[in-house]
């Protein structure tokens, strides 16, 4: 009977369904990308096309990417963990090796040893970046610090003076972006063209630069961390912060159908979207039929997908001539898409094909996060509506959000471009190397295969839609993903900036700004500490190196701390805020290996993640994640002043609860049942890279990214059968097992009468409120994943810190 | 003030109820019927459970040893009987309320009218009208006589007759009560005796379906149905249930996997898998949910109110409006003479003297109340004249309908007093004119919401007697704690707008219904419900039930009519208006302890982590000894300890309910949070420290 009903509604939502897909990917998959090529090509040829360098009229290199340098005579740069040749452009990788794997401290030691053994004289402690391989693998810079430590080598070995090496460094420091943003630093290959010109005499030094001391600076610490890393860390939530009203306000705004400032062109495209897929505006669905649509559409996507990856090779767009997907990858990669997790078990440049990557991909990026944002407005009618029976129009709300996201993506897309984001559809890139190196099997690589592509056009909406999938493998610590320090803040920015002001958009749709400002300071006290915690523990630096002669000490010449798997252009600071917002929101795009953090860098990750990506979370999903907390939070409340709960003036009944119960078990049931099936099985057990602790914070981490629909990884896990099957279902019923239940809320509470503000009413907003909102999210998620984070980062800390006396 | 119903029976004996809630714990370990219960049962399991590990391991294949296993075992069914023992202690207080209310149920002798008995108004029945039959065979719509010395056999209605009855079976008041026939006062209860006087009376409810037998099975928790608030929040302790299940089971996986990557130790045991798992299931919540919400109707019950569903209580603690009747309930029931204004030049002493006289054989609480005024504030002796006395040379007119005025005639002297109005006219017809003076001093007091009364002799206006609405003392006080409660009150009144709010604005209510009828009760009623309010009202009239039915919570007078006590979903017992201000506070403290001990519950958890999990994983992981922040010894035992005994030390709480005064949501939610939410986390660290230290010094 009720299947019946539902395969009637299900035949209603096929044709706009498959309207509506093949309508977006031709305007987000084709159309945008096209128009940002365009346009980049135009304005910024340069930096569209990788930033190369021309040395006496040949193309040496690329200024982001960095190459490998090992005879003495030149600088060496950050140890690379690409294969299987160190700064191999065509797969971007870090090492994943976690802090207290005797495989790193290891590497660590061999290549202390190396520096030691080229210049024995030289016994001053290793800067650390100089130590720790990039989580790019593709880092072009060095520390200051580490530049000048090398002076006295390079310059044995060229014949020069240290006094005219350490001039040429200083010529080559880049200070912070906008004296703001980022490391001082130094880029390797300039300075190493610049070593060849000066030995051969090609250049000479100006008189004032031999006078720059090569001495370390000293930089100001306000409780305990370096002034610049306050004005990054405020500027970013002043910023943030800024904008919250602003943006809330438009996409209010657009929801309700006010024109605003982009509807001259908007709405002419919404209206022949809609109308040429036959849905009529004001045909308002109950949450039944709005589920069944969601879902279509979603089966959709994800059918389609997985498609385009297994024909690839007869299409277009193809430079690098990939074949097609593995079935079990291609399936976990289109559920990971569609579901807005992006969760990549694939390389993306050696798997998917330019086309697979826009029309594919990129498509999704923009469909999974509209649907998210969908179904939220779905509940904020839910709220707004009294007495009423419908939940608005998916396809209507679809479109709304793609329209909201498109513009702004062209934008940020633009800004990336500017700074050095490739967008071109060019083949790969091949340079020759300065220093040729051998590959791990010995062979001798003279010449680097940079990959490009239409990068920027992707990676904008991948942030701004909190997909996190990247272009390329290393994701936003990739040179060509995220370019600069002032790149990495506007990622950073935009990957919470629309879950964030959706808190705004949802107190003007239910009349009352203060309340969505309310839910948005809940979710700011809950992201401040593991802000703090994660710089804490990172600033900190690994504690077994500092036994190896380095130096982990933060400060102007150097970020110090646990450089491995970050990028020096980011540091410390910038790497640690956006893991945190990465895993808070649901984006789950990273700019440095999070399976190479510290161990409680990686709790606080993994505790995010854990909570339900409640904290900002995903587009829509995030915010329709938190009311539920609210909810559950609000009955207990509501019982403690002896009131039957009422939230934003809906009574909270049995059904309420219950809906709302499932949704806070179905991720905590997915999360520690994939993992304990992972561990059980040898399949499970065999993907994971690190040992002890951290490889069981690794498959931990798997389960805990894939229903949370994040996507960041313990990358060290490596594609099986297993995760791409047991993931792919992780992934699918932590979206739309939740949206569905979420939908079936909405549809409840949009029939209760609005109970109107009484004495007696808790309000919803006041201080005491938000705090106690706080303890439940944290304590649900604490009661839920405690003894499973203490067999992993919680005691791969307690090891590491020493505390491990035996007293039973 | 009466006694309650449950405080008048010494025969429960305190021990006795001790006795059988043991006996029932146990036979309550039934799991046909514990499964009710989704905590306990899942307790009950765990206990089972480590019951058979502990006979394993006394057959020497244990996982652990056999005195560890065992002990757990033992605490894990005290677990389960504690929490028995809470409801059946809840359940018994009940019991014996209803054994002593049974008693009076018991069948008595009635004397059944004969159908064919017509009987004239007034005149009593005679024995050849009735029959003598079992209280148990009068069906509704019978009609049954009762003289003085019978107890009244069924609840009924009375058609003739007027009789004292004797209610304190089950009001607790010793003063007699006058039932009689007609609007006011016509319900009589099964189970009360006459003490005078007969009664003919139609029988309301078939046997079974009478107020007794509805109180007995309330009390007695038989027909206790779950309110929509207790499977809210059941629905979310089976949620969190589940979650441990979760957390558990995997934690079993990820132990084995451990001390595979460790090299070390060996996975956690199943018992200690069950002890962390009912450690950190909502077993205090879980355990005196239903203790609460019986307790919750006893407390009820104690207060003399008996109500048709536990819904009605809850809903009171919602209440956002509550309609009060002025009359009896926010004034004294009366209108006082408070001041003497003389006009026309009359001296005041001659206006007292006059009123005096006037109002000497006036029997209505005002005529008294002017003659006290007189008394104490002019020094007139008070003269005692009724109206059937004579007195030489005076003849008392009483007041009547038709003239609206009382007074006395000596000699030529005709003293009257009576309301403007007809004053005026009786002024006018003696032919004398209203002076300017008389007409401002009355508009002056009807304009302050009194009534003003003239008094006159021989046709002469000597003066104007204010009589005010006497507010009740301490009644401003107590609507300033309902308004803190954040509950809107609103006064009902027959009187004009202009006396309305006077006495609303003296009594400090949120707002008033002037020139009350039912139609216009129903409609505010109506129209604050589709504004989402909850509405509560007291009533006791006919002319209520429209509106009685209407509101959310209904609170009928005992004294009331049979159709107000019908329509209504609580009756007070004691008939008294403001009861419905301590019946929201009960609604409001069932809930606030179901949400005090939910929070407590939780919050316990913390401390149950940091006293398991370090034990548990200590020989894979011995650094995680770090996390014993308690330095504990018997960590696992000391926790399940302490679970069990949190149960029992919270069952006078449970019982009691959390202490409720009024004031805001938020100051309330802040104190709860503190005590219960604060107090949650650290108190189980202390405890459970100190089940350990007297664990280690019993050498266990």
């Amino acid at each position: 009977m009720v299947f019946r009903e539902i395969v009637s509604m299900g035949k209603k939502q096929l044709r706009p369904a498959i309207i509506i897909f093949l309508l977006l990917t031709v305007l987000t998959g084709l159309l945008y990308p096209l128009v940002v090529t365009g346009l980049a090509q135009l304005i910024f040829p340069s930096q569209a096309n990788g930033n190369l360098i021309e040395h006496d009229g040949k193309v040496v290199g690329s200024a982001l990417i960095g190459q490998p340098f090992t005879s003495p005579g030149y600088f060496w740069g950050r140890p690379s963990a690409t294969s299987p040749e160190p700064y191999n452009a065509g797969s971007s990788s870090g090492s994943n090796l976690g802090p207290s794997n005797p495989a790193l401290i290891d590497a660590v030691k061999a290549r202390v040893d190396a520096f030691h053994a080229a210049d024995p004289a030289n016994t001053l402690p290793i800067p650390v970046d100089l130590v720790t391989a990039s989580g790019s693998g593709l880092d072009p810079d060095i520390s200051v610090a580490a530049a000048y430590y090398q002076v006295p080598r390079v310059a044995r070995a060229r014949n020069l003076s240290e006094q005219d090496l350490n001039a040429l460094v200083a010529l080559h420091i880049e200070g912070r972006q906008f004296g703001i943003f980022g490391e001082p630093r130094v880029n390797v290959l300039s300075l190493n063209l610049a070593v060849d010109d000066l030995a051969a005499h090609r250049i000479s030094l100006p008189e004032q630069a031999s006078q720059v001391p090569p001495g370390k600076y000293t930089d100001v610490i306000i409780f305990g961390m370096r002034e610049a890393d306050w004005i990054q860390l405020i500027l970013f939530f002043a910023v943030a912060a800024a904008l919250i009203v602003p943006l809330g306000g438009f996409m209010a705004g657009v929801y309700t159908g006010k024109p605003t400032f982009i509807s001259p062109v908007t709405d002419p495209i919404e209206r022949w979207l809609l109308s040429a897929s036959g849905v009529k505006a004001d045909e308002e669905m109950d949450w039944r039929m709005f589920a069944v649509a969601v879902m279509i559409f979603s089966v959709l996507c994800i059918v389609a997908v997985f498609l385009l990856q297994e024909v690839q090779q007869f299409l277009p767009l193809n430079p690098a001539g990939l074949g097609p997907v593995p079935w079990d990858l291609s399936l976990n990669t289109a559920v990971s898409f569609a579901t807005n997790t992006n969760w990549q078990f694939y390389v993306p440049e050696t798997t998917v094909s330019y086309l697979t990557q826009m029309a594919g991909l990129a498509v999704q990026n923009f469909a999974s996060a509209a649907k998210g944002m969908a179904v939220l407005i779905a509940l904020i009618y839910a709220f707004s509506r009294r007495s009423a029976s419908t939940i608005g129009n998916f396809w209507v709300l679809l479109t709304r959000s793609v329209m909201i996201l498109l513009p702004i993506s062209l934008i940020i897309a633009l800004v990336l471009v500017s700074q050095g984001t490739v967008q071109t559809f060019s083949g790969p890139v091949t340079v020759p190397l300065l220093d040729p190196v051998k590959d791990s099997s010995g062979n001798l690589i003279t010449t680097q295969t940079i990959s490009v592509g239409p990068a920027a056009s992707q990676i904008a909406i991948k942030m701004l839609g909190t997909n996190g999938g990247g272009f390329f493998n290393a994701n936003s610590a990739h040179p060509f993903e995220n370019p600069t320090p002032f790149s990495n803040f506007i990622e950073n920015l935009s990957l919470l900036i629309i879950a964030a002001a959706l808190c705004y958009t949802f107190g003007r749709m239910i009349g009352s700004g203060r309340k969505g400002i309310a839910i948005l300071t809940a979710m700011t006290i809950l992201f401040l500490p593991f802000v703090g915690i994660a710089i804490w523990s990172e600033a900190g630096g690994n504690p077994a190196f500092t036994s190896l002669g380095i130096d982990q000490n933060p400060m102007h010449a150097q970020p110090g701390g646990n450089m491995e798997g970050k990028e020096v252009r980011f540091g410390i600071v910038p790497s640690a805020l956006f893991s945190v917002s990465t895993t808070a929101t649901s984006c789950g795009a990273v700019n440095s290996m999070h399976d190479s953090y510290m161990p409680l860098g990686g709790l606080t990750q993994l505790l995010l993640l854990q909570l339900g990506e409640v904290v900002y979370g995903g587009v829509g999903s995030g915010l329709y994640g938190m009311l539920v907390f609210v909810i559950i939070a609000m009955f207990i409340a509501g019982l403690m002043v002896g009131r039957t709960p009422e939230l934003y003036g809906k009574k909270i009944e049995p059904r309420e609860m219950a809906l709302a119960t499932i949704i806070i078990l179905i991720p905590i049931f997915l999360i520690l049942t994939g993992s304990a099936i992972a561990v059980m099985t040898a399949l499970g057990r065999a993907a994971v890279l690190n040992p002890g602790p951290h490889g069981f914070s690794e498959i931990l981490y798997a389960f805990s990214s894939t229903t949370a629909n994040n996507g960041s990884a313990f990358a060290g896990l490596s594609a099986n059968l297993f995760y791409n099957l047991a993931t792919a279902v992780t992934m699918f019923l932590g979206r739309y097992a939740v949206t569905i239940v979420t939908l079936a809320l909405a549809g409840s509470l949009v029939t209760k009468k609005i109970v109107p503000v009484s004495e007696g009413t808790l309000r919803d907003h006041r201080p005491l409120f938000i705090l106690w909102v706080v303890f439940v999210v944290l304590i649900i998620g604490a009661l839920s994943f405690f003894p499973a984070l203490s067999l992993g980062p919680v005691i791969e800390y307690l090891i590491q810190i020493g505390r491990g006396v035996i007293h039973v | 003030m009466s006694e309650p119903v449950g405080a008048k029976n010494p025969a429960v004996n305190q021990s006795a109820l001790y006795k059988r809630a043991i006996i029932d714990s146990v036979i309550k370990l039934d799991p046909r019927t514990l499964y009710r219960n989704v905590v306990m049962f899942v307790v009950e399991i765990g206990s089972v459970l480590t019951t058979l590990l502990w006979l394993q391991a006394l057959a020497g294949h244990g996982e652990a040893p056999a005195g560890f296993i065992g002990a757990i075992a033992a605490w894990l069914w005290f677990t389960v009987l504690f929490a028995n023992f809470a409801e059946a202690l809840a359940e018994g207080r009940g019991k014996a309320q209803a054994e002593a209310l049974r008693r009076m149920r018991q069948d008595t002798a009635a004397k059944r009218l004969n159908p064919e008995c017509r009987f004239e108004k007034g005149k009593e029945a005679v024995p050849w009208d009735y029959t003598v039959v079992s209280s148990s065979q009068l069906r509704k719509g019978d009609e049954f006589y009762v003289v003085a010395g019978d107890t009244i056999p069924v609840d009924g209605e009375v058609i003739e007759g007027i009789a004292s009855v004797n209610e304190s079976a089950i009001t607790g008041e010793s003063a007699p009560v006058i039932r009689e026939s007609g609007e006011e006062r016509s319900a009589v209860t099964g189970g009360t005796t006459i003490l005078s006087d007969w009664l003919i009376v139609r029988v309301s409810a078939n046997p079974g379906e009478g107020f007794l037998d509805h109180m007995i099975s309330l009390v007695e928790g038989a027909k206790r149905q779950k309110t929509p608030n207790e499977i809210a929040l059941n629905i979310l302790l089976i949620g969190l249930t589940a979650v441990f299940i979760v957390v558990c089971g995997s934690l079993w996986a990820f132990s084995v996997y451990s001390v595979q990557v460790a090299g070390a130790g060996v996975p956690v045991t199943i018992t200690v898998l069950v002890a962390l798992l009912v450690c950190l299931m909502p077993t205090t919540i879980g355990g005196l949910l239903s203790a609460i919400g019986i307790a919750g109707m006893d407390r009820l019950i104690q207060r003399n109110v008996i109500t048709t569903s536990g819904r009605a209580i809850e809903a009171a603690g919602d209440v956002d409006v509550l309609l009060l009747d002025k009359t009896g309930t926010i004034t004294l029931g009366n209108r006082q003479a408070v001041e003497l204004i003389p006009v026309d030049g009359t001296d005041i002493m001659e206006l007292a003297e006059v009123s005096q006289l006037a109002s000497l054989a006036d029997e209505t609480p005002e005529g008294r109340s002017i003659v006290v005024l007189v008394k104490e504030r002019y020094g007139l002796r008070g003269r005692t004249v009724g109206p059937s006395e004579s007195v030489p040379g005076m003849q008392f007119i009483p007041f009547s309908s038709h003239t609206r005025m009382s007074g006395v005639n000596h000699g030529e002297i005709q003293i009257r007093k009576g309301a403007a109005d007809v004053m005026y006219a009786h002024i006018r017809a003696s032919g004398n004119t209203v002076s300017d003076q008389l007409k401002k001093e009355v508009d002056a007091i009807a304009g302050a919401g009194g009534t003003p009364l003239i008094v006159s002799k021989s046709g002469r206006a000597l003066g104007v007697i204010n009589l005010k609405d006497i507010v009740k003392g301490g009644i401003k006080e107590r609507f300033l704690q309902i308004r803190r409660m954040g509950i809107k009150t609103v006064m009902i009144t027959g009187d004009n707008r202009l006396t309305a709010a006077t006495i609303a604005a003296e009594a400090g209510v949120d707002d008033f219904l002037a020139q009350a009828n039912p139609e216009n009760k129903l409609k505010l009623i109506r129209e604050y419900q589709t504004g989402g309010r909850m509405v509560a009202m007291t009533g006791d009239g006919t002319n209520d039930a429209p509106a009685l039915a209407q509101a959310d919570v209904a609170v009928a007078m005992n004294t009331g009519t049979q159709p107000a006590r019908e329509a209504a979903n609580m009756i007070d017992l004691d008939s008294n208006p403001t009861k419905l201000i301590d019946i929201v506070e009960i609604g409001k403290q069932l809930l606030m302890t179901r949400g005090a001990l939910t929070t407590f519950s939780i919050a316990n958890d913390i401390a149950k982590y940091f006293a398991i999990i370090p034990a548990a994983f200590v020989s894979t992981y011995p650094a995680l000894a770090a996390l014993n922040v308690m330095g504990l010894q018997h960590a696992v035992l000391s926790a399940v300890i302490f679970n069990a005994l949190i149960i029992v030390a919270l069952i006078p709480l449970a019982l009691r309910g959390v202490s409720y005064r009024p004031m805001s949501a938020e100051e309330a939610l802040r104190n709860n949070i503190i005590i219960y939410g604060i107090g949650g986390v650290i108190a189980p660290f202390i405890g459970i420290k100190i089940i350990d230290i007297l664990l280690v010094m019993m050498g266990a």
